[in-house]
């Protein structure tokens, strides 16, 4: 069995760890070995929060620098930050959407421009595709399926052993269902950002 | 994850957080009584006891401390409940007092202790390694290393808690308490009324007569422990070689995975050690046969890897013991990356080069920050606005220990939870600099009654400020003592924080921290007077109040005049819903709760319209 690891990263209030739950549970309905390890804590604090998910067998749900095949990116800064953690020529999905933490909002620190964060994940990814999670969210109906839009441009793009229809059953099996039109929305619509 | 939890039938599998295992396992141990104080990494599993406690088979409480969580339940098995007691690794020093005795007089019930450590400090103050605690005190150790034995060994250690009529001691890792794998379920056992008490105060009161035989006792039972150990279903031999690998926890799981990265798996030999103390002295010593060198893997202190060297003397073992002074760090997390360099080296393989990505030095950084609309950034601000620099700032634990983050600046020491009060009646004895102590509602009932009981007696000089945002904010917003509400509704129960405090001997000034004017004219008349000085700063933290559902709807604030001129305002609050956009302050409108404390700051910032 092809063997992946998943390293998912983003800003606390997100929804981050609903997507990386929804991830492996599309995994394991699938029928595949699956291993999720998260970070709680502080995470309501606006801090960073990255999870992650092990695909194909492993027993660690760690992944250390270098060693992930994806990288998802729910903001675009901390996908810069989390680059170490893929490998060269691996696979990056990223929004484009700037969440700016608060020493950018105070000038003390200002928020580099997308494209100074994007070249380099552009340049060390083997294939790279950056989405307008947010505006493609408010497009299926709320802002806060943003992270299902990136799920669908990563599966769409044949970054997952499985397919669309695997997404779309956990996401019709496992999230409450007064949401879940509005993410089997997002997720087409992340899937068809990539082909446009 | 609901209430599959509480299937009576097995044979299910779910996709399941280690600390939700961890709750089906105690289920699937039949057990009665649950008590805890909750704390990052282990919160998840109370939390979960505690929802589903309306349907549940057992009794739960959040109990007011871990000392106290831990003597109800040494009570509750004493009375023949099983019972499961739950903490982080700090919170043990808290119980270690009855914990270091709970093993001479035994748990006739059952009684597991959950302690989650967190190597690396993820949310903590310090990396202590609790399995210390199960030498000191005696107990069996049992360490799981995913969602499965996160299940399958609290059943076990259940079990054998019972077997031996002796606490034992769960050791799980954040890692491991945040892991989410598939969990086969087994059945929940039908429940058997407890086994009635028999009074016999010479085995349950350990006076220095009893205490000495207590003690002795003990000492048989650890060494029929060990003999356990050695033939326990926990620990488990695999392959073959003159290398061999001894590991626990989620150590076991890089190990496992770093053998398939090198090709080396069924080529080494591996003992996987779920049952770790007292230490398996003859399978180790059985294990170490045939090799030329034995690695430990274990986190934080080299405590498995000192016991088999002692071993190895006492048995005239030969074989050479690898471990934190060779080639493994004696701090933080282990990682796949470091457990495969240990293989690589301890085999002889040249170790594994990889190119990363270096990050640009200047990236802004994103340290966690309080929430928009928290109180205690009100609380901090005026505090600083009446006092600046001058005093010296005692903190405590809990969400308002960000408050460190300039600009509000307001954390100078900090020990453990409840230190705020006694730390810096200590201080300002001795320096007689002004100090100012800030404690959480729930640290408070915690520990910080104590200090404040003592800065009365002790005639100490102080303003301690009780930052009262209702409930435990920082672990997810559990009950305590003095909470309104729970999830459940009105909490029926409720002690008076004001009046206890009034009962230790100071009128505590109350005040809504996001009145501005009220709260600095308050702590404008405190900081006048001398003695010890309480200030009561209540508002419900607001994710708080949005779960149970008692959060009032606010607009959201705006600039409503010159955006440059609320720049002051910006860099005192440094609220996390201010924002520039293209070089213009704004205040967002989604991250905004309405608190409106802002606008009391600066006239340019107002309300938002309901049609703006």
């Amino acid at each position: 069995m092809q063997r992946h690891r998943i390293f998912l990263t983003g800003v606390g209030g997100q929804g981050t760890l609903t997507s990386t739950r929804l991830l492996a549970l599309a995994a394991m309905d699938a029928g595949l070995d699956v291993v999720s390890g998260e970070i709680h804590g502080m995470a309501q604090r606006g801090g960073v929060v990255e999870s992650t998910v092990l695909l194909g067998g492993f027993t660690s749900p760690k992944i250390s620098p270098g060693e992930a095949d994806i990288l998802l990116g729910f903001e675009p800064l901390e996908a810069l930050r989390a680059l170490p953690m893929l490998m060269q020529g691996g696979f990056a999905a990223v929004s484009t959407d700037p969440i700016p933490p608060l020493s950018s909002a105070l000038e003390r620190e200002p928020y580099p421009p997308l494209e100074t964060l994007c070249a380099p994940i552009r340049e060390w990814a083997g294939k790279a595709v950056f989405i307008p999670c947010h505006a493609l969210g408010v497009a299926a109906g709320n802002p806060q399926s943003a992270n299902t839009v990136l799920l669908g441009a990563a599966c769409a793009a044949g970054a997952f052993p499985f397919d669309m229809a695997a997404m779309e059953a956990a996401i019709t099996k496992h999230l409450p269902p007064k949401i879940v039109d509005v993410n089997l929305a997002a997720l087409r619509l992340g899937a068809d950002a990539l082909c446009g | 994850m609901g209430k599959e939890l509480l299937d009576k039938e097995g044979g299910a599998r779910h996709f399941l957080l280690g600390n939700e295992a961890i709750v089906r396992g105690a289920l699937e141990a039949g057990v009665d009584m649950v008590t805890c104080y909750p704390g990052t990494p282990s919160s998840e599993v109370p939390d979960t006891f505690f929802r589903l406690s309306p349907q549940g088979p057992y009794r739960f409480e959040y109990s007011v401390n871990e000392k106290v969580a831990l003597e109800v339940g040494a009570g509750a098995s004493l009375a023949g409940a099983r019972t499961f007691v739950t903490m982080k690794h700090v919170g043990v020093n808290v119980a270690a007092d009855p914990l270091l005795t709970l093993a001479y007089v035994g748990s006739p019930g059952g009684f597991v202790l959950l302690s989650a450590d967190d190597p690396g400090s993820h949310s903590s103050q310090n990396e202590q390694d609790n399995r210390w605690y199960a030498r000191l005190a005696g107990l069996p150790c049992i360490e799981p290393g995913t969602a499965q034995e996160c299940k399958d060994f609290t059943r076990a250690a259940m079990e054998l808690s019972l077997t031996f009529g002796q606490p034992v001691l769960l050791r799980t890792t954040t890692r491991v308490n945040h892991v989410r794998g598939p969990v086969t379920f087994a059945a929940l056992p039908e429940k058997t009324p407890p086994a009635p008490f028999v009074k016999n105060p010479f085995r349950y009161v350990p006076l220095p007569a009893s205490a000495r035989a207590m003690r002795l006792a003990l000492l048989d039972k650890l060494d029929a422990l060990s003999a356990a150990a050695d033939i326990s279903p926990l620990n488990v031999v695999s392959g073959q070689g003159t290398i061999g690998f001894v590991a626990s926890g989620i150590c076991r799981a890089y190990l496992h995975d770093a053998l398939f990265e090198t090709g080396l798996a069924g080529t080494v030999k591996v003992l996987d050690l779920g049952f770790s103390h007292p230490l398996p002295k003859n399978l180790i010593a059985d294990f170490a046969e045939g090799l030329d060198a034995l690695v430990v893997l274990e986190e934080v202190d080299p405590i498995v890897e000192e016991e088999i060297r002692a071993l190895f003397q006492r048995r005239g073992i030969s074989t050479a013991v690898v471990g934190k002074g060779e080639i493994l760090p004696r701090f933080g997390e282990y990682s796949p990356e470091i457990v495969e360099g240990a293989v690589r080296a301890a085999c002889g393989l040249p170790a594994r080069e990889k190119t990363l990505y270096a990050v640009p030095a200047d990236l802004p950084r994103r340290p966690p920050n309080m929430c928009a609309g928290c109180p205690h950034r009100a609380s901090y601000h005026a505090v600083r606005q009446v006092f600046g620099d001058e005093p010296v700032y005692s903190s405590d634990i809990g969400c308002y220990t960000l408050g460190i983050q300039p600009p509000l600046s307001c954390a100078d020491f900090l020990f453990c939870m409840g230190s705020s009060v006694s730390a810096g009646s200590g201080f300002a004895a001795v320096s007689g600099r002004p100090v100012v102590a800030f404690i959480g509602d729930s640290t408070f009932f915690h520990s910080g009654i104590t200090g404040l009981i003592n800065a009365v007696a002790g005639g100490h000089e102080l303003l301690l400020v009780i930052l009262d945002n209702r409930t435990t904010g920082m672990t997810g917003h559990q009950p305590h003592p003095g909470v309104d509400h729970t999830i459940f509704g009105e909490f029926s129960s409720k002690v008076d924080l004001a009046g206890l405090v009034a009962a230790c001997g100071v009128t505590p000034v109350r005040v809504n921290p996001f009145n501005h004017k009220a709260t600095v004219a308050a702590l404008t008349d405190l900081k006048e007077q001398s003695g010890v000085r309480v200030l009561i700063a209540e508002a419900p933290c607001p994710i708080h109040a949005r779960k149970v559902k008692i959060a009032r709807k606010t607009p959201p604030a705006q600039v409503a005049g010159d955006p440059a001129k609320c720049l002051a305002c910006r860099d005192a609050l440094a609220c996390p819903a201010f924002t520039m956009v293209e070089g213009v302050f704004t205040i967002n409108a989604e991250s905004c709760s309405g608190c409106m404390y802002c606008v009391q700051l600066s006239p340019e910032i107002k309300a938002r319209k309901k049609d703006g």
